[in-house]
């Protein structure tokens, strides 16, 4: 072995060993079904404080990946509004998947407003970009049909930037859905495709797993910093909006989405989405069975 | 004047001419765009443009802004027609394409003098007939002409072609020029066809006759000629004259001082000075006397006839099925008036369409009557009002949609939506939609939901999710119908019921 070899490894060793303690030693904690629930001061805080907890975000992002962080910029909407992801969330994402080594971040979402306005308004795009990613908006022209081989959802249009990237993170806000009851990071997914998306609304829980079977997450943090509680998806009313000041993180995206419910006040089992993940052997429904860990920050 | 300081004086009228089509096109681009609303001097054109002081004296109460246009029609009164010469945006792309006419045509007709006489008639008429509140001056007026047709035909076509070109390009540069030039989505606009033909028309007939429409056709170059004739500055052959006619050359009305000199068309272009060898033509100032040329032979009985068209012509949409106006087919934009007197204040410019952020303005065509050709309607299978926006009512010149803060534009009444129950999944089909209902901006729901058992096609008994409108909460803006996923024809869709249209007090 040469020296400078021995070296490297040396330290990298040591450094192993020093960091060992910091890794929560409970079981499950790094496995793919973990989920990781932080309350706190800070959106930011707490966003950083669940992804560590769940592994670090080397475990998600490899060096030299293009990395798609996808929060939900649906609306034309501000923060106070809970309708869109906390900029403060997605900022914190991006710099740990550059952290992590990703070549490069890029935001975008398929928004439902006029893509300009939410993007501003929302704050995400100011927030991202200065966390050092790429905003893009959603290009017609670069739509590229995908079979999601699902139960109902086969083939449908996705923009092509979502499929060409290494790593997909799903960053959603939790929120209150009038007719799928709630919008978390499986509808989430909506984001990701083009065409006439209206049409999914039909058997929209089952489309919202097929999406999810079909399109892997490798990461999901989901906002519930501030949660619209009523009158979702776009709101509008601040008496709707509640603090909850929660982030919770799972590379599993039913548990997070049951997660998610369960802080909303919502059993999983009456979330038609989580019904359709379960019958899909997605993960678990009853939240007791969920290897959820709550944290304060 | 020699040569020389003819050729600078010429050189200085192009650059004016560029800098204002410039700024032109800098105030245009300040009306989209951007989440600030856009500022009060976008308008700037409109505001200098005597014929809209016209109209903003009829209107009641009376625009401000518009005396302004008092400062070109004293300026004409002292130069002439400097205005059509160095400032109007539109004169500059025609004299940009009479240019490039007269480069392949290099002798042209002299004058024909019944070709500058159709403006002067057409102002008559136009005039005549706004006085029986049909308003038309903005189909040919310049600003109105040139706004219009920029913002639904030259920037969304220019956008459409640069996209179809950088896509065939490299993908990098694909992505540069989209971020750099293009527009996130492309804008499209219902009468974009007949906008553009009449337009491009336009430019084209300079290769045929130098600045047509401003000879022509344009009203606003007719007031200022009336004026010019009245005016100080004059142009004078002296007698180094050697009478040789160059001067007609390059005049744009093809006259010239020294053939035919006509005040009331000269644009003070200053080709004369430039291409005379002899050094011949002073620039004067001079008492309006008495002893001049006849001008343009208008004759009392034409104008007189012209102003009868026009009032002949304002009879017809007086009497016409839309000044009943009970049942409309139509939607207009948040804020405006009463629909005599927004047809009244609307000078057609597009200035609205330009403003609203989703494409949801259109210019009409004959939904609301012939008169109402142009003027904006929101269709919302185009686009929505956006809830957060009231861009438009803070960019209207004449007010024809009226100022509404953004408060008072969340609170107003377009119209109401109607769910169309045999089209409408949650009603024909059974199924569970609501696509209609997420998006509702009105934030207690105008859209609401409620679960009822329901016989499907297939004769199956199950739950569902029906969509049901609050008519009193409904505020018209139209997402409902824009996002409405059926592909035949929206289930919901937004009419002009319970519109709110007030004129303001006083």
């Amino acid at each position: 072995m040469k020296r400078r070899a021995f070296i490297q490894n040396g330290s990298a060793l040591a450094t192993g060993l020093m960091l060992a303690p910091l890794v929560p030693a409970q079981a499950g904690a790094g496995s793919a079904d973990a989920v990781v629930q932080v309350r706190g001061a800070s959106p930011y805080e707490i966003t950083r404080r669940a992804v560590t907890e769940l592994g670090g975000m080397k475990r998600f992002v490899s060096r030299g990946d293009l990395v798609m962080v996808k929060p939900n910029i649906g609306w034309n909407r501000t923060v106070e509004q809970g309708a869109c992801t906390h900029p403060e969330v997605v900022r914190a994402v991006v710099e740990m998947a550059l952290a992590a080594g990703a070549r490069k971040v890029v935001v975008m979402d398929n928004t439902c407003h006029k893509a300009e306005d939410c993007y501003q308004r929302s704050g995400i795009a100011a927030a991202a970009r200065q966390a050092g990613a790429e905003v893009r908006f959603s290009d017609e022209s670069r739509l590229a049909v995908h079979d999601f081989r699902g139960e109902v959802l086969g083939r449908w249009p996705v923009f092509r930037d979502h499929l060409e990237a290494d790593k997909f993170i799903n960053v959603p806000v939790l929120k209150h859905h009038g007719s799928s009851g709630l919008t978390m990071a499986m509808k989430n997914l909506y984001g990701i495709l083009g065409g006439n998306r209206g049409k999914l609304h039909r058997d929209m829980g089952e489309n919202i797993a097929d999406l999810a079977a079909g399109f892997r997450s490798h990461l999901v943090v989901v906002d519930a910093w501030r949660v619209l509680v009523r009158n979702g998806p776009v709101g509008g009313r601040l008496s709707d909006v509640e603090e909850r000041r929660t982030v919770i993180a799972s590379a599993n995206i039913m548990h997070a989405d049951v997660a998610a419910a369960a802080l909303f006040g919502r059993d999983a089992r009456q979330v038609e989405s989580l019904q359709a993940a379960s019958a899909r052997r997605m993960g678990e429904i009853d939240i007791a069975k969920v290897p959820l860990r709550r944290l304060d920050a | 004047m020699d040569r020389k300081s003819g050729r600078r004086l010429q050189r200085l009228r192009i650059l004016s001419q560029f800098l204002f089509l410039v700024l032109f096109f800098f105030l245009l681009a300040r009306l989209a765009g951007g989440a600030a609303a856009p500022p009060a001097w976008a308008g700037l054109f409109f505001y200098l443009d005597p014929l809209f002081l016209w109209v903003g004296l009829l209107a009641s109460p009376l625009l401000r802004p518009f005396l302004l246009a008092l400062l070109p029609l004293l300026l004409t009164l002292l130069l002439g027609r400097f205005f059509c010469g160095w400032a109007c945006p539109l004169g500059a792309l025609h004299q940009f394409f009479t240019w490039l006419g007269a480069r392949r045509r290099r002798r042209l007709p002299a004058v024909a003098r019944a070709w500058l006489r159709p403006k002067y008639l057409l102002l008559a008429g136009l005039l005549a007939a706004s006085l029986f509140t049909v308003q038309l001056l903005g189909w040919l007026d310049p600003f109105s002409l040139l706004t219009r047709s920029a913002a639904t035909v030259v920037l969304p076509g220019g956008n459409a072609l640069l996209q179809q070109a950088l896509q065939a390009g490299p993908r990098p540069l694909y992505e540069l020029g989209r971020r750099a030039l293009l527009t996130v989505s492309q804008r499209s606009f219902l009468q974009a066809a007949g906008i553009g033909i009449l337009f491009f028309a336009l430019l084209l007939l300079n290769l045929r006759r130098r600045r047509f429409f401003c000879n022509s056709l344009c009203p606003l170059g007719a007031l200022y000629g009336l004026l010019a004739k009245f005016s100080f500055l004059r142009l004078r052959i002296n007698d180094a004259c050697v009478k040789c006619n160059a001067c007609a050359g390059g005049c744009t009305y093809q006259g010239g001082p020294y053939q035919d000199y006509l005040k009331s068309e000269c644009l003070l272009c200053g080709n004369c000075l430039a291409d005379c060898p002899a050094a011949a033509i002073d620039v004067a100032f001079a008492w309006p006397g008495r002893r001049q040329r006849p001008a343009v032979d208008l004759g009392r009985r034409r104008l007189l006839g012209a102003a009868g068209v026009g009032l002949a012509a304002a009879a017809l949409p007086l009497a016409s099925p839309s000044r009943q106006a009970v049942p409309h087919p139509f939607l207009r934009p948040p804020g405006a008036l009463e629909e005599k007197e927004f047809l009244r204040r609307c000078i057609r410019c597009g200035a609205c369409m330009q403003a609203c952020p989703t494409n949801a303005l259109q210019p009409a065509l004959f939904q609301a009557g012939a008169e109402g050709l142009w003027t904006p309607v929101l269709v919302p299978q185009s686009g929505y009002c956006e809830y957060e926006c009231h861009r438009c009512t803070q960019v209207c010149p004449t007010r024809a949609i009226a100022r509404l803060s953004l408060g008072e534009k969340k609170q107003f009444k377009i119209g109401t939506a109607v769910i169309d129950r045999s089209l409408c999944y949650t009603y024909a089909d059974g199924y569970n939609c609501a696509v209609c209902e997420e998006h509702c901006p009105v934030p207690e729901k105008a859209i609401r939901l409620r679960e009822v058992e329901v016989e499907t096609f297939r004769g199956r008994r199950r739950l569902v999710k029906q969509v049901y409108v609050v008519p009193d909460l409904c505020i018209g803006c139209g997402i409902c119908e824009s996002v409405c996923p059926r592909s035949d024809r929206p289930a919901i869709r937004v009419g002009a019921e319970e519109e709110q249209r007030q004129n303001p007090a006083g």
